[in-house]
């Protein structure tokens, strides 16, 4: 039998490594909005997608999340004319990568909310739990 | 009752003398094991083991081996450990201390 506290505190921990695995999957998109291949009509960067799956803890019982793949957006490449790139075709295309801003602004703000959101049920639960043990302290 | 006593008080003085009561006290056939002092506070110790996790995890995090949400995670833990074993220690011995000052 595993203290529920600290069934909580585990599972919301494990809520910040995935959302702040995701902040890191977000991090690359936004940095190679631009990044293009390094050969002629060689494809750029393409936009990483991120997956969660629950897992069973063995020790605690506790449904925990964690990433469970991580992804390649398959929508086709912004196409730009630019034959003065060194990513040009033969017909000065320049494929750029599929990374839409607004889409990981708001991605983002969402890994950035699911964080806090996890924060703030470990902040909760550890305050509980010393409350409960001040209880212990101060009855005598 | 007595016996009991002792053994508390055995923990802060000689080993042998702790080893020896509860011999003697299942001779006499006090009550059952667990519910004295001596072994109240051996399991208390058994606490320090969450304290080392914690410590040992924090010193893998400044070394940039764990994630910060690990570190604080193990180490709120151990805290939560030290806090209750020191109020269970606080009890423990405010138990004695009453059972000890005890007019006889």
């Amino acid at each position: 039998m595993i203290d529920p506290i600290d069934a909580a505190i585990k599972i919301a921990g494990s809520g910040l490594e995935t959302q702040s695995a995701r902040l890191r999957i977000v991090a690359e998109n936004l940095a190679n909005a631009q990044s293009t291949g390094s050969a002629p009509g060689a494809d750029p960067y393409a936009r990483k997608t991120v997956t969660f799956e629950s897992e069973l803890d063995q020790a605690t019982g506790a449904n925990l999340v964690r990433i469970k793949r991580v992804g390649v957006d398959r929508t086709p490449f912004r196409v730009e004319h630019d034959p003065g790139s060194p990513a040009a075709d033969s017909n000065g295309f320049v494929k750029f990568p599929n990374v839409e801003l607004l889409v990981e602004m708001a991605d983002l703000r969402e890994a950035n909310r699911s964080y806090e959101a996890n924060l703030q049920v470990i902040k909760q639960t550890n305050s509980l739990s010393s409350m409960t043990i001040d209880l212990l302290r101060n009855s005598s | 009752m007595i016996p009991a006593l002792s053994l508390a008080s055995s923990l802060f003085g000689t080993s042998a003398v702790s080893q020896a009561l509860p011999a003697a006290q299942q001779s006499a056939g006090v009550a059952a094991a667990g519910s004295d002092f001596g072994q109240v506070f051996a399991q208390v110790g058994e606490a320090i083991n969450t304290l080392k996790t914690g410590e040992s995890t924090a010193i893998s995090g400044l070394q940039g081996q764990t994630s910060v949400q690990h570190v604080v995670e193990s180490v709120m833990s151990a805290e939560r450990s030290l806090q209750t074993a020191i109020a269970i220690r606080d009890k423990i011995v405010s138990a004695y201390q009453t059972i000890s000052q005890m007019a006889i």
